[in-house]
């Protein structure tokens, strides 16, 4: 074990010494990661309000109603809702506002109601009537809150209708029947004058309807946020992706004592071969996580990145590590020479960065292209450190097992390879 | 001027002999185009994941309204969990739960509560909204079948289908949807499209850099020396590296420009202008290898800073995150973004794409890419004259 | 077998070792004594850097044994190891550490550490001549340094038995020098040292003990003189021609007192019974056959003309 150390001591020497670790290791993650919080930092901060304006030609007791209705959106901070004068001001800002780039200083807006005049009396005297949204094209989602907020109301307003509709013919025939009385309903003693007209039936049913409620309630379940914001996800993103890079300068030096020839003397001095194996080991284990921990604290402090529970942050940089030094020490065991495995490992590094997601948020997109993510251990360390986010401890386990599987598979197959690949001088 | 040839054609025969070369320039970018439309190409419609396990016919009758609400995306899910992590890891913008024996509880006449799930602080919220309206609309039927119940002893489930019918027939307040302005630009694009032009950038740049390199190795394995012994040839021998450098951004340009019309079906609107976008752009990268190889001693540093150049100027340029998103949330950062020579050409190729723009509404980009490689290629020459004569 | 007591640092006996179908060493077996420096002497592709890597154990053999003081020798063995110093041909350095730092850590490995580290390590700087540029960066070295270096990493421990493979071919002659000296000054201090060369001239000059060896095989073994006894009182003639060479070996060939001959370029290498007495009918016959000759040396036998009567073919150099 004395002679592992000494080798990952005097490999850690040599490569502080040499610069090309420190960039790979730190200055491009960094470097990377800074840039991107500044382009996608700002994605952050952006909440969703849409911009409404109402124009009310009406003015009744429905319009009203409905302007309550959409007040409750205003009290969800999900939209702020503006009056207008006429149909074509609304017109004008809602196509303002379809252009994402009108900017700030202009009356805009996302979508406009349009009550028209006579709506009210129409809706009380239980005749047709029309209301109109006028929806932004380039704000689908504003757009369509807006539709749905009207929908809404006039299924609210139909309720009662269809209600008195579906019991009316019922009733009526109940009437004639039975005299005259249905149930809730007395329209006096038999013979008064002016027998039971449907209206009549039908305004006392619709005030028995009113109290009626939707069987059906919508309530909301407390999700947590197990997702990383921009800054972080491309600062962890970066330091994964460069990781694979770093930790090969470790396990790539049995190639490079090789081409050294200090291999031979390695080899003729009296240490075990398998400590010559575990001291590149140590020496990409040092080199990764000091790299790591460099970016952690770094992004932390430089540009807010906020990378969660401290312990679980160390476990899955720990269970990343093992994996990227599984992998890389695989291709370090059979290639021919150090050129040809810097490449193999260049190779390897970028596609398992670009499926699992370090540049581009593959995982949320769902679907094949996130489960053959799952086959990389980038993907895996960014969930655990999504799943760390709004979870507990415990929750990021199955990432760090999957990372340590990572490691400890390609680990063995490197470890079988390496021990006959070791004693090779040349 | 033959020499000069002879120079540039060796740097791209080497480039096509060495095996991973061939993965770099000719492979990634097109499993990259694919990768990236496979997964954000296509709907943007945030994404509703409905579990509705044995809620019955009124579940269906409840799924089926929220799927004919526009703009969103509704997919059948198993399990509660499943759902709410999905959420929470952000793999959908909602979730909602019918729970089991939805539609027994209904016509039972009992109340039901449905769940909705939304990471807090997020646009998904709004679309609660959507599938309130929707349980408005089906709760207007249920209620009246109730009262059917209530009042005339109506059997609920033939009081429920008159209900059904009665409000089809009826259509008390219509809602009349107009739409005014533009859609979003990128949701008129094509699966591929943003990929394709993103990345090819991306990569002819990336390329470029990294074969800055071979430049460091060349001088390393004493171009120096030749010079001193025939100081004429200096001036071809520079020439000619470019001209490789220019050539390598060409070929791999025009292959990934040529590979996804074919293989994704990738439009790129006016194939003049393209060439031309491309040809500028590929000069300019070919300069600023030539800038780094003159800079540079250590192939393996130089290696990491053109990683680090490529990939940075390529994501401020508006390779990672499109210019029109940039503009919105962040104009200064959009301004800024122009000191890359990416977000002129992606602006080139949006012109050509989007627009339907030809070669001649892409003037003022051409001539600033054009510039951009003239000045790096006269900073590159003089850098590389002292580096080698020194 | 091999205790101590009998004063032998290493004993390999019967080594065999193929890569694939060659068959690089087949049947090597030799012993040295504490402070005899043994010359292993062949061409290349002898079999001596595979038989040396057996010895030290990098290899691992086919067949056959190797003792180091006593101990086993195998590619696994940990204390053999600590004995032995081995120079690898090729110079094995860390370029991008200093002298210091290239010392320091190789004795470590041996064992070695603190102010006995640190003193050792001082000497061997001042034995190989880079006291001066101790704290310097490998890389900067001229190539005769980076050898003389690449030899002080192997003295570092004190080895037992020091193992030079080849370390002074593509040295300048005042390095060689330089190289050759510290070795003899080694022997004297009692180290046991194995030297392989394809030089017979530093065999000759260094060696207690050299062992010929070709295709594998040991040939001849045994001290300078024992070796030279082998051919007896015959001469090596030197002639220096050009020409028809062949034709001028094939007619020498024939002189009743013509034992070797051999063929090389720019002239023939000969093993004469009596040179002085049959030089004038040499002279004839080459020159008669249709070779110029310049110039002709007689020189008293050496281990080049016991190679070349044990091989039959001059030196390759």
């Amino acid at each position: 074990m004395r002679a592992a150390f000494l080798i990952a001591r005097k490999d850690l020497r040599q490569r502080l010494r040499d610069r090309s670790a420190l960039v790979y290791g730190i200055i491009a993650p960094l470097g990377l990661a800074i840039l991107f919080s500044f382009i996608f930092g700002p994605l952050d901060d952006a909440a969703f309000e849409a911009e409404y304006v109402i124009v009310d030609e009406d003015g009744g007791q429905i319009s009203e109603a409905f302007g309550e209705a959409l007040g409750g959106l205003e009290d969800d901070g999900i939209a702020v809702i503006r009056t207008v004068e006429s149909v074509e001001v609304a017109r004008e800002q809602v196509e303002t506002g379809s252009d994402a780039f009108a900017g700030d200083d202009v009356a805009s807006a996302d979508a406009a109601f349009v009550i028209p005049e006579g709506f009210s009396e129409a809706v009380l005297a239980g005749e047709a009537a029309e209301m109109t949204i006028i929806g932004a094209a380039g704000s689908e989602l504003s757009a369509q809150v807006a539709y749905s907020v009207a929908q809404g109301f006039s299924s609210e307003l139909a309720a009662v209708d269809v209600a008195v509709r579906t019991v009316l013919p019922d009733a009526m025939a109940a009437i004639a029947q039975e005299g005259g009385t249905a149930s809730g309903v007395s329209p006096g003693a038999e013979g008064a004058p002016g027998a039971v007209t449907p209206e009549m039936l039908a305004a006392l049913l619709a005030q028995e309807a009113a109290s009626t409620v939707n069987p059906i309630t919508v309530e909301d379940v407390s999700a947590s946020t197990k997702q990383l914001d921009s800054t972080t996800y491309l600062s962890a993103g970066m330091a994964v992706f460069f990781l694979f890079f770093t930790v090969a300068f470790g396990v790539s030096g049995l190639l490079e004592e090789r081409r050294l020839g200090t291999m031979q003397r390695l080899l003729a001095a009296p240490v075990s071969r398998s400590s010559i194996i575990v001291g590149k080991a140590l020496t990409s284990f040092a080199l990764g996580i000091l790299s790591m921990t460099v970016l952690v604290v770094a992004s932390t402090l430089l540009i807010g990145a906020e990378w969660g529970n401290p312990l679980g942050v160390a476990l899955l940089v720990v269970a990343a590590v093992v994996a990227a030094m599984g992998i890389l020490a695989v291709v370090a065991a059979v290639a021919k020479n150090q050129e040809q495995a810097s490449n193999f490992q260049a190779i390897i590094a970028l596609v398992l960065a670009f499926l699992g997601g370090t540049f581009f948020a593959i995982a949320q997109v769902g679907g094949f292209m996130a489960t053959l993510g799952l086959f990389t251990p980038h993907a895996w360390f960014l969930r655990g450190l999504g799943d760390l986010q709004g979870g507990e401890l415990a929750d990021i386990l199955p990432s760090v097992g999957a990372l340590l599987a990572f490691g400890l598979v390609t680990g063995g197959i490197a470890w079988f390879f390496l021990q006959r690949s070791v004693g090779r001088t040349r | 001027m033959k020499k000069v040839f002879v120079i540039g054609w060796n740097s791209l025969t080497r480039l096509v002999r060495e095996r991973s070369n061939v993965f770099f320039v000719f492979i990634l970018p097109m499993l990259l185009v694919l990768v990236l439309g496979a997964a954000f190409g296509g709907t943007n419609d945030p994404r509703v994941g409905i579990v509705s396990v044995d809620a019955g016919e009124l579940g269906d009758d409840l799924v089926g309204r929220i799927e004919a609400a526009q703009g969103v995306d509704v997919r059948a899910w198993d399990s509660r969990e499943d759902v709410i992590l999905a959420v929470e890891r952000g793999q959908l913008e909602v979730g909602l739960i019918i729970p089991e024996g939805f539609d027994e509880t209904l016509r039972a006449g009992e109340e039901v509560t449905i769940e909705f799930v939304a990471q807090p602080e997020q646009d998904a919220r709004a679309l609660r909204n959507t599938i309130e309206s929707a349980v408005t609309e089906q709760g207007a039927l249920l209620r009246a079948a109730a009262f059917a119940e209530e009042q005339v002893d109506a059997g609920f489930s033939d009081a429920l289908d008159s209900a059904t019918q009665l409000a089809e027939e009826s259509e008390r307040v219509t809602i009349e949807q107009d739409s005014v302005g533009e859609p979003f630009v990128f949701d008129q694009m094509g699966q591929f499209e943003l990929g394709a032009y993103s990345q090819l950038l991306l990569f002819v740049f990336l390329t470029s850099l990294t074969g800055s390199t071979a430049l460091i190795q060349s001088r390393q394995l004493g171009v120096s020396r030749r010079m001193v012994s025939t100081p004429t040839r200096i001036g071809q021998i520079l020439a000619g590296e470019g001209l490789g450098r220019f050539l390598v951004a060409m070929v791999q340009g025009i292959f990934i420009m040529a590979g996804t019309a074919i293989a994704f079906g990738v439009d790129w609107g006016d194939w003049p202008g393209a060439i031309a976008i491309l040809v500028v752009f590929a000069f300019g990268a070919a300069g600023v290898a030539m800038l780094m190889g003159a800079t540079f001693s250590n192939d393996q540093q130089a290696g990491g800073v053109g990683v680090l150049v490529g990939i940075g100027l390529a994501a401020l340029g508006g390779a990672m995150l499109p210019l029109s998103i940039m503009k919105i949330f962040s104009p200064t950062l959009w301004q800024v973004a122009h000191v890359s020579p990416h977000a002129w050409g992606i602006e080139a190729f949006e012109e050509l794409i989007l627009y339907d723009g030809t070669i001649l509404d892409i003037w003022l980009e051409l001539a600033v890419l054009g510039t951009f490689a003239i000045i790096v290629f006269a900073l590159a020459t003089w850098r590389l004259r002292i580096a080698i004569t020194r | 077998m091999g205790d101590a007591g009998d004063g032998l640092v290493m004993e390999c006996r019967d080594l065999h070792k193929a890569f694939g179908d060659i068959v690089a060493v087949d049947g090597v077996g030799f012993t040295i004594s504490d402070g005899e420096t043994y010359g292993l002497l062949g061409p290349n592709g002898a079999g001596k850097t595979t038989s040396i890597s057996m010895i030290c154990g990098l290899l691992e053999a086919d067949a056959g044994e190797v003792f180091v003081d006593g101990e086993r020798m195998t590619t696994r063995s940990v204390e053999p190891k600590r004995a032995v110093g081995y120079v690898p041909q090729d110079i094995a350095i860390y370029p991008d550490l200093t002298a210091r730092e290239n010392l320091t850590f190789f004795g470590r490995l041996y064992g070695m550490g603190g102010d006995g580290l640190k003193s050792r390590v001082s000497e061997v700087l001042e034995l190989i001549g880079l006291a001066e540029r101790a704290d310097d960066k490998a890389d900067d070295f001229s190539g005769g340094m980076k050898r003389r270096l690449n030899i002080g990493i192997g003295l570092l421990h004190k080895p037992h038995l020091l193992v030079l493979d080849e370390p002074t071919v593509g040295v300048d002659p005042q390095s060689r020098n330089a190289i050759l000296e510290s070795v003899e000054r080694l022997s004297i201090e009692g180290m046991g040292v194995l030297y392989t060369t394809h030089y017979m001239e530093e065999a000759e000059r260094l060696c207690d003990r050299v062992g010929i060896i070709d295709s594998g095989k040991i040939v001849a073994e045994g001290t300078r003189r024992e070796l030279v006894d082998l051919i007896g009182s015959q001469d090596r003639v030197r002639v220096v021609a050009s020409g028809d060479l062949k034709s001028a070996a094939e007619a020498v060939d024939g002189l009743p007192s013509v034992v070797e001959v051999g063929e090389r370029e720019g002239g023939l290498d000969l093993i004469v019974g009596g040179a002085a007495s049959n030089l004038t009918e040499i002279l004839q016959k080459t020159t008669g056959a249709g070779a110029v000759v310049t110039s002709v040396d007689v020189d008293e036998p050496d281990l080049e003309s016991v190679f070349l009567h044990l091989t039959g073919r001059a030196r390759r150099d």
